[in-house]
């Protein structure tokens, strides 16, 4: 029998990002919050300081920061005719665990979404006419405009510390920033990281194209700094050891150090980790949700947290399975197309090649998460007619090192013998001479990706497993093929000695690491009938749940997906403090 | 010109703290590249890093309740404005393997500047 707890505001479940900026806010305005964890409470004192850090084996190879799949998985399947098997070992993508949660171990990198992505359909339509998208393409506007979120966008950069150069400072073009960016009405918060010299070659090579190139935006202080909340950050150290790590310098932009002190110094909050929350709890109603039943995994004992509005902030596959285990709206169904939980699952493509010059010196273990540049000429460029190549969407190419793991990192060129000493001579003569050039592609949401329930393989606690049905379609093959061209034309004009060149991917599977950009499931939109939430991440059923992450977005870009994410979390702070508090309903009239 | 510089500091610490005033407040501002690990406040507890107040005279490695890497503790330093200027100008160079992520403040005027303010902090 579960113990009842003392009712409060709010029931935050995850304290990554968006719990933490949840968190951070709601506990400002005066309301008592509680948030539950399932994992460890970890910080940078204790847990990312020597000789806690740089450990490959650790954190790369056993995911120490990472969810643990003996506890909970997802089953996988690349279309509803196969079977789903459970992913007993992460690979494809590595959601996080504890405080802090991914936002712990990513880059980083931080883009904002433009218009191009929040009225995809009515944009395509106008420009390629109503055939242009395949029948099997759901793609659909997200409701919400660049507009409505640019304040949003920049309260996250600077909360985050997001080194940068701006391309577009209210409408002028700026020399030495992306071009292609939407407007902005201040530069980033930092100025960009110091380049480094595989980035500056891609720079040259790419501006020699006629291209735009530009440092990648990045959460990574380049310069001691202070954000809003008076919350301190130090200057990244360039270790090379930030993808899959927490920071030793406290210099990237993570919840720990930009959010969740803020909330954790206030006396209205309360973390409790080592909280499993198996459950939302509803009101026979059918209008409210009441709070949350979980588990102390320290213990076993469950209880139940009541509270009069639930935020669901954990990792976007969680808050998807959350959903469909309390039996909160219709399971879609990619056979009748009928139910919108678990619609419009999308994740992302993408293109390397390996380049080898014979002397050089790359240095590749000194970086920072942010030291790659960027071009967007192939996507938030609309003047790129994607016409002649069929598809909708677009791809970002970029070149540097991030995390170029000193152990993990093999790269030789093609040809090279697998094993023995042939390869062992190749690799100490390429480790430094290597540099990549690769293309992020966007995924668009096909009928046939989706999330539902397992029906045969169960988690920890006994509940179903989610299963993820999703591959490649024709949409991305096209993209992959021309992304693929050109990065391999960049690469040969930069006269490589030799270089393993890109190819498109045909279809996904759950190996290797790719990205950790999983979007969709719960979409946001301006219908009850296609989407989960409206433009507030707020339930179109149940008015006082808001689910937030990247689970809301209806595709998915090239682009990474947190600077959205950070956004719109502070989009749906801002709306649930001063409008859903003095009059709590439906925000949006279905 | 290094040894100037720390000539001067040496000269202006015997010489009290009244004509350095204009540095110490630099200083506090230059702190700003340490706050996100040391606090100078003499309350603070260790976060990432130790509490750096009071921290001239103190023996490296002592004196608050951090975690000292062994190399510290070993250094047998004692901090003076001295062995402060030379471990803020390179700190893998005077105490090899200490476990503090920064690389060093290359300017001899601002680290002048920030030890007159961490030497403020004792007041």
């Amino acid at each position: 029998m579960a113990t009842r707890l003392k009712e409060v505001d709010a029931v935050i479940v995850g304290l990554g990002w968006t719990g933490g900026i949840m968190a951070a806010e709601l506990t400002k305005a005066g309301m008592k919050v509680v948030a539950l964890e399932r994992g460890a409470d970890r910080g940078t004192t204790d847990d990312y300081t020597v000789p806690n850090i740089r450990d490959e084996l650790r954190y790369v190879h056993r995911h120490d920061l990472m969810q643990n799949t003996a506890r909970d998985t997802i089953t996988v399947r690349n279309n509803p005719s196969q079977e789903a098997l459970p992913m007993r070992r992460l690979g494809s993508f590595l959601p996080g665990d504890g405080v802090g949660g991914s936002g712990v171990h990513w880059s980083g990198v931080t883009w904002r979404w433009t218009d191009q992505e929040f009225n995809v359909r009515t944009m395509y339509e106008e420009r390629y006419g109503k055939k242009f998208i395949p029948e099997d393409m759901t793609i659909q506007d997200w409701g919400i405009s660049y507009a409505e979120l640019e304040p949003y966008y920049e309260k996250f950069e600077y909360t985050a510390a997001v080194s940068g150069k701006a391309g577009n400072l209210k409408g002028v073009i700026q020399p030495g920033g992306n071009p292609f960016e939407a407007p902005r009405a201040r530069d980033y918060a930092l100025p960009p990281l110091k380049t480094i010299h595989a980035s500056q070659m891609f720079n040259d090579a790419a501006i020699k194209q006629g291209y735009h190139p530009f440092p990648i935006p990045c959460a990574n202080a380049s310069q001691a700094y202070t954000n809003p909340d008076g919350q301190k950050f130090g200057a990244c150290q360039y270790c090379g050891f930030c993808q899959r790590f927490g920071c030793e310098a406290n210099a990237k932009g993570s919840p720990h150090v930009a959010v969740i002190p803020v909330a954790r110094r206030s006396p209205n909050f309360e973390l409790r980790t080592h909280a499993w929350v198996t459950r939302v709890m509803k009101d026979p109603s059918g209008k409210r949700v009441t709070g949350v039943q979980y588990t102390n995994l320290l213990n076993g004992e469950e209880y139940e947290q009541p509270a009069n509005m639930v935020l669901l902030t954990a990792y976007a596959i969680n808050n998807v399975h959350l959903m469909l285990l309390s039996g909160i709206g219709e399971p879609y169904d990619p056979v009748s197309q009928k139910g919108v939980i678990g619609k419009n699952y999308c994740y992302q493509t993408g293109v390397n090649a390996n380049l080898f010059f014979d002397g050089k010196n790359f240095n590749p273990f000194m970086a920072a998460g942010g030291s790659r540049f960027a071009m967007d000429d192939f996507n938030t460029n609309w003047d790129f007619d994607r016409g002649p190549h069929g598809f909708v969407g677009g791809f970002t190419l970029s070149a540097g090192f991030n995390t170029s793991l000193p152990i993990g990192n093999r790269p030789v060129p093609s040809g090279t013998p697998p094993w023995g000493t042939g390869w062992k001579a190749a690799l100490v003569k390429n480790y430094q001479q290597f540099m990549n050039i690769n293309s992020s592609g966007s995924v668009m949401a096909n009928r046939y990706n989706c999330f539902d329930l397992d029906p045969t393989y169960k988690n920890a606690f006994g509940q179903p497993l989610m299963r993820m049905t999703f591959d490649y379609k024709a949409n991305e093959q096209k993209m992959g093929t021309l992304a693929a061209k050109l990065v391999n034309d960049l690469a040969k004009s930069m006269n490589p000695t030799s270089f393993n060149p890109a190819r498109a991917r045909e279809s996904w599977t759950v190996v290797p690491y790719q990205s950790t950009h999983n979007t969709g499931g719960t979409i946001m939109g301006v219908n009850p009938k296609v989407s989960a939430v409206n433009k507030y991440l707020q339930n179109w059923d149940y008015h006082n749940l808001f689910v937030i992450g990247a689970n809301v977005f209806p595709h998915n870009n090239s682009y990474n997906p947190t600077g959205p994410v950070g956004a719109l979390a502070y989009w749906t702070a801002d709306a649930i403090i001063n409008k859903y508090q003095k009059n709590p309903g439906a925000l949006v009239s279905a | 010109m290094k040894t100037l510089i720390q000539g001067l500091v040496a000269v202006a610490l015997v010489n009290g703290g009244a004509a350095f005033a204009q540095d110490a407040t630099r200083g506090e501002k230059l702190f700003n590249e340490c706050a996100a690990c040391h606090s100078p406040d003499r309350a603070a507890k260790d976060t990432v890093g130790p509490s750096l107040h009071g921290v001239v005279g103190r023996k490296a490695g002592e004196g608050t309740e951090f975690r000292y890497s062994p190399a510290m503790k070993r250094s047998g330093i004692t901090w003076s404005s001295d062995t402060l200027n030379s471990f803020i100008s390179d700190p893998q160079k005077l105490v090899p393997g200490n476990r503090m992520p920064y690389s060093g403040l290359p300017e001899a005027k601002d680290r002048a500047d920030l030890i007159a303010y961490l030497q403020a902090t004792m007041k």
